[in-house]
């Protein structure tokens, strides 16, 4: 049978990817956009770093260096961390492992990925037109996000527009989830992945609304001088951030969620076990949702808001460690007695828990309200938030690429390669964000230009590391690129999984199976 | 048959999922009205007595009807009367047409006063009475745009019943912007007591 | 068709009883009244014109406009654990 590359119905070429209403197709087309904008993240990433390497003026102006830390956030956290896992990875594989043909609205799914890009054009457009790039951070606080001169209307707009495609995303993958299973496909018997996906797709929906109108009460504070914001006109800032973090906390969630699914399907195929604890695994999932939605408060500890509201917060930020440890946990119990196999998703997937359990683990100093007023707003945090962001979502990337791979392209990568891509990335980040953990501990406060010489020769070693990191990433790549075009042919199931998407030939036919699957067996029961 | 039922439900689903995001897109609005309104009750109290409370009442009525019209229609087609259909979703239509009018000259007369954002006489006053007009002008702003969309929406349909497009058995696009209509109603509902009722 | 009337009926006579509710000093109740009879009347246009009593196809139906109204109570209130007691 015909793979999904080689079926072309109404339109050839180009106009029969970018017009395409497969769900495999629209997964792809996330793929390569989302990698490029990662590369301009990564590429920003490198610059500060380079700037940061010796104190005073390196290799740019203060405005400049503002603009670039901002616009790093804004790339990484709006293009490419939240859309991520789930729009490829989601897209590619929830419709398979549920044994449905597609999305519950093909076409819904295709105007999501019209209007990510739209709105990634009007943010790259707000850097050359209006004031100049945005200088404000990628949280856009009032009242300097109403005060300075730069392009705040265009990127706040544009992030707005990025909110929409997240929302049309979310609800489709809520209703997948709930209409299109297959026959014998109860939710008990749904791939861990299915269930994170459709966690992270509930709160896309629920939450984004909440900082689509956040921003758009700026955009108009800006433009027409409404006031509800600005506290020259009354307006109380704080419930910008109030507001702001309702949805960016929960938003973490949307980042993580999708990620500790892709590392619930990896460790059973390559432990050759079933997962530990099934059910705890998918509950805690939801609890994680559903709890990490009301903790936003612990972003403003420092901000001026009541000691019983901080306290609150505080508390329930302790309890979103309860489900995590559980995954921990689980994920490791897994591994115990298991026949493993350290191939490459597997060494990502080991990664993500170790990276992630000290991002998580360097969390708790932040949850506490004492050792926050320490450290927030110095470099711990963005030390603990890189150990989360990238060490936790970024290996599952990695992880995901490595393991879906083949059945995506139908081709195998050079399997020795990623081994030594994986030693160049475990060293560089650990070179590079560690030192920020001490550098905060010491007090070096986040977002700034210059700094005291004490402080030199760490923010010289996370400079080399930065290095070291990008080595790796590159290696990683060209790698994948190169199997892209020359890589073996891959077989239907090269890792012996056994969830749908391996049952199927890699890659898959456009319609994904030619009858739609009676399941009866759980998503990790391996034959004998 | 079995399988159009199923994807019945599921973009009825969809809709609805649309509509929960829809109302905490309000939702945030609402958040911000309670804590200003908590902070600064006396002058709401105040500024509210301004707004015109007989035109706010109207535009509810006016509103309420148009919900009636839109599941009349959807009533009718489904008894495979389209013309009745046409009729009410003709009224519906004119209705959101009339609530507009209505805001239009409601707000015109408000700017004619010379309140409205940014405006020098607005911001001499108590700063509760700028965040109240503040939250007037965006929470009934972003419900007139609903409005029109609407408005837009139910010609797009009417098109399509005229045309034949939508029928007795292909009324899901019909029903769905009538879910979409009843619930810009359910926002002016809450909005209307909020605004014009707390004096 | 019947049955769309007479809620539109109780729809007019509860916008009629919340004006003049307005009028009468209910002291800290009349937010109440208010939010009161704005819930009866989306109450009434949710199950009667949106359908949603009879909605059969999925559970989640019955629970979603519930859910979402705890969620929106959750975050103002949340909200007013800062605002009430900085």
């Amino acid at each position: 049978m015909a793979g999904f590359y080689e079926d072309e119905r109404r339109l050839r070429g180009i106009l029969g990817w970018i017009f395409s209403t497969d769900h495999k197709r629209i997964g792809l087309l996330y793929l390569f956009a989302i990698l490029f904008f990662y590369a301009i993240g990564v590429l920003l990433g490198f610059l500060m770093r380079l700037e940061l390497m010796a104190p005073g003026p390196t290799i740019m102006r203060p405005q400049t260096y503002n603009a670039i830390f901002t616009l790093h956030g804004v790339i990484m956290i709006f293009l490419f961390v939240i859309p991520g896992i789930p729009s490829i990875f989601g897209n590619f594989f929830l419709p398979i492992q549920i044994g449905a043909r597609d999305v519950a609205f093909p076409r819904i799914n295709l105007l999501s990925w019209w209007i990510y890009m739209t709105g990634a054009f009007l943010a790259i457009l707000s850097l050359f037109t209006g004031g100049g790039p945005v200088d404000t951070g990628w949280t856009f606080y009032v009242p300097y996000s109403l005060r300075t001169s730069v392009n705040v209307p265009l990127a706040v707009f544009a992030v707005f527009i990025l909110g929409f495609s997240s929302i049309l995303t979310g609800i489709n993958f809520v209703t997948t989830t709930h209409q299109l299973r297959a026959p014998g496909m109860t939710w008990f018997r749904l791939p861990l992945f299915v269930w994170a996906v459709y966690a992270t797709a509930w709160i896309q929906v629920l939450v984004t609304p909440v900082i689509g109108i956040t921003l758009l009460l700026t955009l108009m504070e800006r433009l027409v001088g409404v006031g509800i914001f600005d506290p020259a006109k009354g307006g109380d800032p704080l419930l910008y951030q109030h507001l702001f973090w309702i949805y960016s906390h929960p938003a973490v969630y949307i980042m993580i969620l999708p990620a500790m699914g892709v590392i619930s399907e990896i460790i059973p195929v390559f432990a050759r076990r079933t997962i530990f604890g099934y059910k705890a695994m998918a509950f805690s999932i939801l609890a994680i949702a559903v709890v990490g939605s009301f903790v936003w408060g612990h972003h403003m500890f420092v901000s001026g808001q009541s000691d019983l509201a901080s306290i609150i917060f505080s508390l329930l930020t302790f309890l979103v460690a309860v489900p995590s440890g559980v995954k921990v946990f689980n994920w490791v119990s897994t591994l115990y007695k298991g026949s493993i196999e350290v191939a490459p998703p597997l060494l990502f997937a080991l990664t993500f828990i170790f990276l992630f359990s000290i991002g998580g683990l360097t969390g708790l100093f932040q949850g506490a309200l004492a050792t926050d007023v320490h450290l927030h707003d110095t470099y711990w945090v963005v030390g603990h938030f890189h150990y989360v962001i990238f060490g936790g979502t970024g290996f599952a990337l990695f992880g995901a690429l490595h393991y879906w791979f083949p059945k995506m392209f139908g081709r195998m990568y050079h399997k020795k390669i990623p081994y030594f891509a994986w030693a160049l990335l475990f060293v560089g980040f650990n070179t590079l964000y560690f030192p920020m953990l001490i550098l905060g501990w010491k007090g070096m406060p986040r977002r700034y230009y210059d700094y005291l010489p004490q402080f030199h020769s760490l923010q010289w070693i996370s400079t080399i590391g930065s290095w070291i990191l990008i080595a790796g990433l590159i290696l990683l790549f060209a790698n994948l690129i190169y199997s892209l075009f020359r890589g073996e042919k891959a077989e239907g199931n090269p890792w012996g999984g056994a969830t749908l998407e391996w049952q199927i030939p890699s890659p898959p036919p456009r319609e994904n199976f030619a009858e739609i699957p009676r399941i009866e067996r759980g998503p990790y029961e391996f034959r004998k | 048959m079995m399988e159009t039922h199923k994807n019945d439900i599921g973009s009825t689903f969809g809709m609805w999922l649309f509509l929960l995001s829809e109302i905490l897109l309000f939702g945030g609005l609402f958040i911000l009205y309670s804590v200003y309104r908590y902070n600064h009750s006396q002058i709401f109290h105040l500024a509210a007595d301004a707004l015109n409370r007989p035109v706010g009442a109207l535009n509810t009525l006016i509103l309420l009807t148009s919900s009636l019209t839109m599941a009349l229609s959807i009533f009718f087609l489904k008894n495979r009367r389209p013309e009745r259909s046409l009729f009410f979703l003709f009224l519906t239509i004119f209705l959101g047409l009339f609530f507009l009018f209505n805001k239009y000259f409601e707000w015109a007369s408000k700017v004619h006063h010379g309140v409205y954002p940014n405006a020098p006489g607005l911001l001499e006053r108590e700063r509760g009475e700028v965040l109240f007009y503040g939250l007037y002008y965006s929470m009934t702003g972003l419900h007139g745009f609903h409005v029109l969309v609407g408005i837009g929406l139910l010609s797009v349909m009417f098109v399509f019943i005229l045309r034949g497009k939508i029928d007795h058995e292909r009324i899901l696009p019909l029903k769905n912007t009538g879910l979409y209509w009843h619930l810009v109603d359910i926002i002016w509902i809450f909005l209307f007591p909020l605004f014009y009722l707390i004096t | 068709m019947k049955i769309y009337i007479l809620v539109w009926l109780s729809l007019v006579i509860l916008t009629g009883i919340a004006v003049s509710a307005a009028g009468m000093d209910w002291g800290g109740w009349s937010l109440g009244v208010a939010l009161g009879i704005a819930f009866l009347k989306s109450g009434l246009i949710l199950n009667y014109f949106m359908h949603l009593k009879d909605e059969r196809g999925l559970r989640l139906f019955r629970w979603m406009v519930p859910g979402i109204l705890a969620i929106l109570i959750l975050f103002i209130g949340l909200t007013f654990f800062d605002v009430a007691f900085r």
